[in-house]
């Protein structure tokens, strides 16, 4: 494979760039009303009253695809840190405990049946970051005092927060109310909802500015993903590129996560299957998986929603049984390219 | 004062009950080709790490050309010395190419990507390596013999005076072994460089380094002197020339075993012989 | 090093244009309160549905959701999804002017959207039997049929107050409600079935609990010794097929009172598992289990 250059880069983003505003597009058009493209163009009002395919298009579908890249884009791109900085091809964000902390946040929110909200958005999205954040913080502080930032320490403190985590979980569970116990699960299994324009653009541009501060470190992630030593000997001051991927990628989680709920198997799958393709250099990792992982999450959101229409299916269902499937396929085809330790 | 590397009495415990090094003192001058021997666990891995700055001493310090070498800083240190572990196969696929690029990682441009200097110098490394027809081969389809010398190419890729390796052929073959050595010694005649190898072969390091230096293993356990000095009556090390600290006594006091000596042509090989190996009862070797 | 300040200065200025243009009140639609009495009503919920239909307003009916079975005309009527996943487009496409929702996390959420769209939306909140008393009274006033549901309120309370003095008399019954029988679920004290119970002429078998459906153990129910069981049937139209595997199931439990009498009940579960006009026929038909001398079959 060739090394990458800037022209290459550059090539492969636009052209990933442009297939996803594509795809955004064609998904906004799709679902379960017929919209019709020359209404929408007549304006908001078809006459005297507001007209419906403009209202759908812009109000609902619209947002839902926006937030559907977005949290695609962030999961995508925290799967592929979470990889480098582990060492493994098999970890995705919620390894550490991030998946059990916003989920504690969210039941703790729902249970204790808070109404107010902040900007329009329920108490179980800011639990759910707050939840989020302070069970990376912990795992973090637990692997510092036991391992010294080795990864064993990481991942075993992540091993026990989550369980410790999730017996808590089942607990609050068993004494929710029926509608209560409703509300977790659906937040549990991942949903697209319809956020209104703040906080799409704050939510946005956060995620935008952590993918990009991930794609300077690429280099540096290149010789860590190689090995910690290595990565020192060549000048690279590991524990500080370290610490910021870390907490860049927990946070893009962590806001994903309070605006959809958990969502997997897009952090794991994508980042290998862009890997299988494309080659491990994170610097071409970074932009491709993250418009890649908006992509997939565009396209089976949009499959959630026409496939049992009027309902609609959690996002996390349609991830699960596509992209499986879809990564077996990729990994009988390139499996060639890759070379497992033994 | 040619010394380019000066350790001044460094001692290194790993644990209270763990003593490794002590009053290490030996200074390295440009150029040289210095080998590292003892037998396991005397601490040849642990000086060499020391040397590369990755781990710090309890008392003693190295000076690198005169300064310390905590005041480099993990760069500075990175622009003069080299480290040559042994091969593995890392958990991505990365190719030779690009593995032997990361080595020029802290001179990359704003946006991440190498320079025209960086490529030539990277090129000019695998061609000395021999692995530029490998170039776009990814690591785990090499030989280990291979994988090796794109090791040491990426630690030639940094450019450095001093090249520091930690047992690089212990698991190769005769072939890839002289192969290495070879390209040690070229490297130093071509690159005037410092090369300082830790390694388990002492007839190869005969033939092919300039000094060595002798490391005994220190007594462990709580009989240990809690300061980690080694019992008073001998050093821990004996540095020279190849010829004089490769002499069959010192490797028998070293390893603990008996050997049978003989000569090559300038040097000497040693074959260390137990009580049920074939040739055990020549006569004219020492009990 | 330049980068990152690049970075941190951009973030922050988009961060401050998000406020500035995003968040200003021009750029926020909210519903303005509207007077009229609305003409197209979406209901999320079924027994908001029923309450919309008791007030006589099936005409103005413009969506519900699938599961909105009673009364039989309401199954006609354009559906909107289902009362855990109601499509938001659906609603819209109905052009509503009114939707009524209830109050939990999930469906106030939509309440909030639809409102932040430009949608008058309702979210009730209906738990107890004095909820669903507020609940029509919140209806009738928001769809201009005060009266009517002033009236409804009356004959529901009326019905209701006739069957209380009937059972006041006698004996106060323990009542085992059993939701699920694997595990075994009951109806807790902090319900709105045990309040039908308590109506009915009956006492909950089960002390005060932490969980409102607390999973029991054959121990409990020994202790408990209930003299009916009730258990609602699961779907419509199995109600001999749950007897018989009820029969069956409870038939080891020799020491319990209702057991040894015979007095398991196998009840239609439509009327007893929703809060809605049909209260006073759930109680009624909860009283025939205990006092079937009073209530006849």
């Amino acid at each position: 494979m060739q090394p990458l250059t800037p022209k290459i880069l550059l090539f492969r983003t636009a052209v990933a760039a442009l297939l996803l505003i594509a795809i955004m597009l064609a998904c906004a058009l799709v679902g379960s009303q017929d919209v019709s493209l020359r209404a929408v163009f007549r304006g908001p009002r078809d006459g005297a009253t507001p007209s419906l395919d403009y209202e759908i298009l812009m109000r609902v579908r619209i947002p839902r695809v926006l937030l559907a890249a977005m949290v695609g884009a962030a999961l995508a791109s925290s799967g592929v840190i979470f990889q480098a900085l582990l060492r493994n091809p098999l970890a995705d964000p919620y390894i550490l405990g991030i998946s059990s902390g916003a989920g504690l946040g969210a039941i703790i929110a729902v249970i204790s049946g808070l109404s107010w909200t902040l900007w329009g958005r329920s108490p179980i999205a800011i639990f759910a970051f707050v939840g989020a954040l302070g069970t990376v913080w912990l795992v973090w502080g637990i692997g510092r005092i036991t391992g010294r930032h080795q990864v064993a320490g990481l991942l075993l403190a992540g091993v026990v927060v989550n369980a410790f985590f999730s017996a808590m979980i089942m607990f609050l569970v068993s004494i929710a109310r029926g509608q209560q116990l409703y509300a977790t699960i659906f937040w549990l299994m991942g949903n697209m909802t319809e956020e209104d324009l703040f906080v799409l653009w704050v939510g946005g541009g956060g995620i935008l500015a952590g993918i990009v501060a991930l794609f300077f470190l690429g280099p540096q992630l290149n010789i860590i993903s190689v090995g910690h030593q290595d990565a020192r000997s060549i000048g690279v001051s590991v524990e500080r590129v370290e610490l910021t991927a870390f907490a860049i990628s927990a946070f893009i989680t962590a806001v994903a996560v309070s605006l959809s709920g958990l969502i997997g198997f897009v952090g794991l799958i994508v980042p290998h299957a862009v890997r299988l393709l494309f080659g491990p250099d994170h610097r071409q990792l970074l932009p491709l998986s993250s418009l890649a992982g908006a992509m997939f999450l565009v396209v089976a959101d949009t499959i959630a929603r026409i496939v049992v229409a009027p309902a609609q299916l959690p996002v996390g269902v349609v991830t699960a049984m596509i992209g499986g499937p879809f990564f077996l396929f990729l990994l009988v085809r390139y499996s060639r390219r890759v070379y497992w330790p033994t | 004062m040619t010394a380019v590397l000066q350790v001044n009495r460094v001692s290194f415990r790993y644990g209270p009950q763990k003593p490794v090094l002590s009053g290490i003192d030996f200074a390295i001058e440009r150029g040289t080709f210095l080998a590292v021997a003892g037998p396991n666990g005397a601490g040849k891995s642990t000086l060499i790490r020391i040397m590369a700055g990755i781990l710090k001493p309890q008392s003693g310090n190295i000076l690198l050309e005169g300064r310390d070498l905590n005041s480099y800083g993990i760069r500075g240190i990175a622009q003069r010395i080299a480290l040559v572990r042994q091969e593995f196969v890392p958990a991505f696929g990365f190719s030779v190419m690009e593995t032997v690029l990361m080595a020029r990682t802290p001179y990359y441009d704003q946006w991440g990507f190498e320079s025209h200097q960086d490529r030539d110098l990277v090129l000019k490394a695998l061609e000395l390596t021999d692995t530029a027809r490998l170039a776009s081969r990814a690591l785990g389809s090499l030989s280990s013999g291979e994988r090796q010398r794109v090791f040491i190419a990426r630690a030639l890729a940094q450019n450095t005076p001093i090249l520091l390796l930690d047992e690089p052929t212990s698991f190769l073959d005769l072939k890839y072994q002289v192969g290495i050595y070879d390209l040690l010694k070229s490297i130093q005649a071509d690159m005037a460089a410092t090369i300082i190898a830790a390694t388990h072969d002492i007839n190869l390091a005969s033939q092919y380094c300039d000094e060595a230096l002798l490391l005994y293993p220190l007594a462990e356990g709580p009989e240990a002197p809690a300061d980690g000095s080694r019992l008073p009556d001998r050093p821990q090390f004996r540095v020279g020339r190849t010829s004089e600290i490769f002499a069959p006594e010192e490797i028998q006091r070293a390893f603990g075993i008996r050997v049978f000596s003989g000569r090559v042509g300038t040097e000497r090989f040693v074959l260390p012989l137990g009580t049920r190996a074939k040739d055990a009862h020549l006569p004219g070797l020492p009990t | 090093m330049a980068k990152w300040w690049l970075l941190t200065a951009a973030a922050a200025l988009w961060m401050a244009c998000g406020y500035a243009l995003v968040r200003s009140p021009a750029a926020e639609r909210r519903a303005g309160p509207s007077p009229s009495i609305p003409t197209r009503i979406v209901s999320l919920a079924p027994n908001l549905t029923e309450i919309l239909f008791a007030l006589g307003l099936e005409p103005s009916i413009a969506g519900v959701t699938q599961d909105s079975d009673y009364p039989p005309a309401a199954r006609d009527k354009p559906k909107v999804g289902t009362f855990w996943q109601p499509s938001i487009e659906a609603v819209i496409a109905t052009r509503p002017d009114l939707v009524v929702t209830e109050a939990f996390e999930q469906q106030r959420d939509l309440a909030r959207r639809l409102q932040r769209i430009g949608y008058r939306s309702l979210a009730i909140n209906v738990e107890t039997i004095a909820g669903l008393f507020d609940a029509i009274a919140t209806i009738g006033a928001a769809t201009g049929e005060e009266e009517r549901a002033h009236a409804l309120c009356a004959d529901m309370r009326a019905e209701i107050d006739q069957l209380k003095a009937k059972t006041a008399a006698g004996p106060r019954l323990k009542v085992l409600w059993v939701v699920q029988r694997e595990p075994l679920r009951v109806a807790g004290r902090n319900t709105f079935i045990n309040e039908m119970i308590e109506l009915a002429g009956g006492e909950n078998a089960i002390g005060p609990t932490l969980h409102i459906y607390p999973a029991i153990g054959a121990e409990q129910v020994i202790t408990a010794r209930p003299d009916v069981i009730i258990e609602p049937a699961m779907l419509p139209g199995t109600v001999d097929q749950q007897r018989r595997q009820a029969l069956a199931y409870w038939g080891r439990f020799e020491n319990v009172p209702a057991v040894t009498a015979g007095r398991i009940c196998i009840i239609d579960g439509d009327v007893v598992s929703r809060l809605s006009p049909r209260l006073p026929e759930g109680i009624r038909t909860v009283a025939r289990c205990l006092r079937p001398d009073l209530f006849g079959e």
